[in-house]
């Protein structure tokens, strides 16, 4: 048996190396696939198959979707995809390596499990329009757009956390 | 594809320009008269090396879905047939060429032992059931009590059969190249006994059974892989279908869900997992279980759709 650290607090990487680490995945991204890393575009992928299966003809004629079948594309085959797959199952290595995989879920004390889950699903679903109006999410648009020093990455990257920090006040008593 | 019905002039719903006639119903219940093979297979195994008392799961509690699981695919399949009421027909003969024949006689024979097998210990399981208002059962439970040897006996060669049989259903089709490949039926068998061994792992009374069945299971998932690797190289070294067949698996229209959800998420992730869990690593052994038993359902929702869209070229 392996010695497995009970301290769940300290089983984090020092975010300044993940950051730095993030950075250089960036860079080999660019290098072995030649486009940024994205998150949300693997969620539209899902969708736009999901829809097509659906409804095909309203799928391939609507703006939104038409673009994911341009050249006799499959949606669910954008490397994006993948690389969401890739990111689920390196957490779960991960979390495992560390003894972190258990089912809870946290939230302040103040407020319940039901309330936080709320929450996080009406945060996520503002998430998903805000990153859809801006054609790209925190790894899509902010992060993939400054590695190749766009102006748009960092507006997106200084609106993002501006956004967050502003809203932040309002909705503190959800974490404090 | 559409042109083609332009071009040939030929408008036949469900067979042209491809074939649309097995939906999910099939698929279901390939995924679980495997399942259900496996099940029963380790559930003989284990009467037979007189483990019952130390492996509980396996030889009592994960055999009860067995009837269940069985009665629902057969279900599917009948649900699935263009003349239900005519399904009786299939026992009116036997054909050793024919898989669809195997495979109803040895369902005739499987599904009615699976429920014995499980009545045999049915009030070990739960000792308040009272037969004492229907005596017969009585005399039933001491029959099934008696022969369960023999019954462990037939269960062996028979849950083999049903577990192969249902990969060797596609791979008759020798107008589907996709399907028409030797290893479809090894591979439905090590896939059904993979998924079995996660369903086991669920049902496991001790932290031995667990790990017992994570170590079957990290096994079959290494054959298996193998299995697949052997499936791909098939297809490459077979005539021209074959090799355009698989395009649909390796960069077409289905690989995302072959590749990324049954090979990665499905066989990969797993195993890793339950190595992890082996070598002592907190891993909540549900994750890879219920992925391995996902992905065994995906795998035959793939194969079943992948074979009907591949066909003969002309």
């Amino acid at each position: 048996m392996m010695d497995i650290k009970s301290d769940k607090q300290h089983t984090y990487w020092n975010p300044y190396l993940g950051g730095f680490l993030l950075g250089l995945i960036l860079i080999m991204t660019f290098f072995l696939t030649g486009r940024g890393l994205g998150a949300s575009g693997a969620a539209k992928a899902i969708v736009t198959q999901t829809v097509h299966t659906v409804a095909p003809t309203h799928a391939e004629n609507n703006a939104y979707y038409a673009d994911q079948f341009l050249g006799g594309k499959v949606p669910i085959s954008n490397w994006l995809v993948f690389e969401v797959i890739g990111v689920v199952a390196g957490a779960f290595i991960s979390g495992s390596l560390s003894g972190r995989v258990f089912f809870r879920v946290q939230h302040s004390p103040k407020i319940t499990a039901r309330k936080r889950l709320w929450f996080a699903l009406l945060g996520g679903a503002l998430f998903g329009f805000g990153a859809q109006f801006a054609k790209g999410c925190t790894s899509g648009a902010a992060l993939s757009g400054m590695t190749v020093l766009s102006l748009g990455g960092y507006i997106a990257m200084l609106s993002i956390f501006g956004g967050a920090f502003l809203f932040a006040y309002f909705f503190r008593k959800l974490w404090l | 594809m559409k042109e083609e019905i332009f071009i040939s002039g030929r408008n036949i719903p469900h067979i042209d320009p491809h074939l649309s006639i097995w939906e999910f119903p099939i698929s279901l219940y390939l995924f679980l008269g495997g399942l259900s093979a496996g099940i029963l297979l380790f559930s003989a195994f284990t009467h037979l090396l007189n483990k019952d008392e130390e492996l509980k799961g396996t030889s009592k509690w994960a055999p009860l879905i067995v009837p269940f699981a069985l009665a629902i695919g057969l279900l599917a399949l009948i649900i699935d047939l263009g003349n239900p009421l005519y399904s009786w027909k299939l026992y009116t003969t036997i054909r050793l060429e024919s898989p669809m024949s195997w495979g109803a006689w040895v369902l005739l024979i499987v599904t009615p032992l699976s429920i014995l097998w499980v009545f045999s210990d049915l009030r070990k399981l739960f000792p308040k059931l009272d037969y004492t208002k229907l005596p017969f059962l009585f005399k039933v439970e001491d029959f099934c009590v008696k022969y369960k040897k023999q019954m462990a006996l037939a269960l062996i060669p028979l849950t083999i059969i049903l577990g192969i049989y249902t990969g060797i259903l596609l791979s008759a089709f020798n107008a589907r190249p996709l399907w028409n490949n030797a290893i479809l039926g090894p591979l439905f068998l090590v896939s059904g006994l993979s998924t079995a061994a996660a369903t086991i792992i669920l049902f496991a009374k001790s932290a031995h059974e667990r790990h017992l069945f994570s170590k079957i299971d990290v096994l079959l998932i290494v054959i298996e892989l193998g299995l697949i690797i052997h499936l791909i190289m098939g297809y490459y070294a077979g005539n021209e279908m074959q090799v355009e067949a698989v395009k649909i698996l390796v960069g077409g229209d289905l690989t995302t869900l072959f590749f990324g959800f049954f090979v990665a998420l499905g066989l990969l992730l797993p195993l890793v997992l339950e190595v992890f869990e082996l070598m002592g690593y907190k891993v909540p052994v549900v994750v890879p279980a219920i992925l391995i038993i996902v992905s065994g359902l995906i795998f035959r929702v793939l194969m079943v759709e992948a074979g009907q869209i591949t066909r003969i070229l002309y």
